[in-house]
């Protein structure tokens, strides 16, 4: 299907007509999504009048939007006109419809994207898999034995198979850098407060962020700077000018990057550091460092969201808590039982995290880390070896991600190939790679990217031919 | 099994709490919930183990 970067060039040159990328993009959606479970929902009639909408205006001479004819689908937690939002759950079937798009639906649609549809995710976003209950599993585009990952994972997956150049989806401790990094694609979950939420269903609002997945960093930048802006129905939506990346995105000269070692390391396992080390020798990252308060911040994290979680759903949870999957349930009801004084103390070693994720920042321009343990690991595998250390799966997947979202620090998770594994099928497997950058310097994270895409080292790879 | 959740603080705990809060299960689905709860409170002592300057100040969540 190509980028979108690609897409909308070809369809702002007359080379291609958005109802042509449209319906190749559907054909795409209706051959492999079968076998792999991304979309819950698909939104055809309404991808149909966007790219009429699009055709339209060139046809008529007139300048096209950014992602004019660029088709996506977003994470089921975005509302879409006319839609209930599902957030994964069943609680929510019986929801009325949303009365308009989420805020950063709505931007897309207005840079001229074409919405194809909605995405399976972890039931409420709870958890870094996409083994949902009710939906059913996501599969992985590069080895269906094994998960997406998540909760985004219909949003990485679609990326990942082909199906689509750009998804949305949300990120609270690292449900967007994980399935980006075990379905091998682009991922950008910007700082804390840089992109609105309204009109997402929420999770744990004092750390969930929303962003894009791409095939291309271009597809990233692009999306990412026609979703900025300030929106004053998102209370934690800075109210900031849009401050555009745009393209080409340009590494600065004389950039210091550092490669956290400590928890970051000790917890990558050999395919996760071989992916470290390639793409920091490709950045010319030689310095290791250390985030000293990693493993409180990612307990702090923990902490509140089970607080938060908890309290959000606790009427559900006392009247429906059969219709909650059983992987969740009792977590949340058990995080709304935690006493506030772990909250506050969660929240005061959040502040203290930050503050030295501060200082490294005096000496660095970006952090690198590996973005999950290791490869994706096969549907239904309850724990993963990291080292000669057993964690369960569910938590283990987030323990490289969840101390960095916890500050609220603008990430870019780049596909890296290892190609390090105890078999070939392990071999043939991604594991991406963090690039972190200082309070809202999302363009040197995605700069950081675009340098290692440039590389060779952070591609997108096509699935295997038995899709 | 009430009397029993005495020798333990922390199922005591979510007993009275879940209570509290305005919830009722059987027996199975507390041990489930009491065994999570377990879990976080495995992961609540790295917090409290860390040092903390005394008047260091929560992370901002409310935003006027």
């Amino acid at each position: 299907m190509g980028s979108a970067a690609d897409i909308a060039q070809q369809i702002a040159k007359g080379t291609r007509s958005a109802a042509a990328v449209l319906k190749e993009c559907k054909a795409l959606i209706e051959a492999r999504d079968s076998d792999l479970n991304c979309f819950t929902a698909k939104t055809f009639q309404r991808a149909e009048r966007e790219a009429a909408g699009i055709d339209d205006l060139h046809a008529e001479g007139k300048a096209l939007p950014p992602l004019a004819g660029v088709p996506y689908a977003v994470k089921n937690l975005f509302d879409v006109e006319g839609m209930v939002t599902h957030a994964g759950a069943k609680i929510n079937a019986d929801n009325a419809p949303a009365a308009a798009d989420a805020t950063i639906v709505a931007r897309m649609s207005r840079a001229g994207a074409v919405l194809v549809g909605a995405l399976n995710m972890e039931e409420l976003a709870y958890g870094f898999l996409t083994e949902n209950h009710h939906y059913g599993i996501t599969r992985n585009p590069h080895d269906r034995t094994r998960g997406a990952g998540g909760s985004s994972g219909g949003s990485a997956a679609a990326v990942g198979a082909g199906m689509l150049p750009i998804a949305l989806g949300s990120d609270t401790s690292g449900s967007i850098r994980v399935p980006a990094s075990l379905c091998g694609v682009f991922g950008l979950k910007p700082t804390y407060g840089r992109l609105p939420r309204s009109g997402t269903y929420p999770f744990v609002n004092s750390l969930d962020h929303v962003g894009p997945f791409a095939n291309s960093v271009l597809g990233l930048a692009l999306s990412y700077d026609a979703m900025q802006g300030p929106d004053s129905a998102d209370p934690a939506c800075a109210q900031r000018a849009i401050e555009p990346v745009g393209v080409p995105l340009s590494l600065p000269r004389g950039i210091h990057i550092g490669i956290l070692g400590g928890w970051f390391h000790e917890w990558a396992g050999p395919a996760a550091r071989r992916s470290v080390q390639l793409a920091a020798a490709a950045l010319g990252a030689t310095e290791w460092t250390e985030l000293k308060s990693a493993e409180v911040a990612r307990a702090a994290a923990y902490i509140i969201t089970g607080a938060e979680g908890g309290a959000l759903h606790r009427p559900r949870l006392i009247e429906q808590y059969e219709d909650f999957g059983p992987a969740s349930r009792s977590r949340l009801v058990a995080g709304g039982l935690i006493p506030a004084s772990w909250v506050i103390q969660a929240q005061r070693v959040r502040r203290l995290a930050y503050s030295q994720a501060l200082e490294l920042f005096e000496r660095f321009d970006l952090l690198i880390a590996a973005a999950a343990p290791a490869v994706a690991p096969r549907v239904g595998q309850e724990t993963l070896l990291i080292n000669g250390r057993s964690i369960p799966t569910k938590a283990g997947l987030g323990v490289l991600t969840q101390p960095i979202s916890c500050i609220g620090l603008p990430v870019c998770t780049v596909p890296v190939w290892p190609g390090e594994g105890d078999s070939p099928a392990e071999r043939a497997l991604p594991v991406g790679v963090q690039l972190i950058g200082a309070p809202w310097r999302e363009d040197l994270c995605l700069a950081a990217a675009r340098a290692l895409e440039r590389a060779g080292i952070a591609e997108v790879r096509a699935p295997p031919s038995a899709l | 099994m009430m009397a029993e959740s005495h020798d333990n603080p922390l199922e005591a705990y979510v007993r009275a709490a879940l209570t509290l809060q305005g919830y009722a299960f059987d027996e199975a689905e507390i041990a489930e919930i009491v065994m999570q709860f377990s879990r976080l409170e495995t992961i609540a002592r790295t917090v409290f183990d860390w040092p903390l300057p005394f008047a260091s100040a929560p992370a901002p969540v409310f935003r006027p």
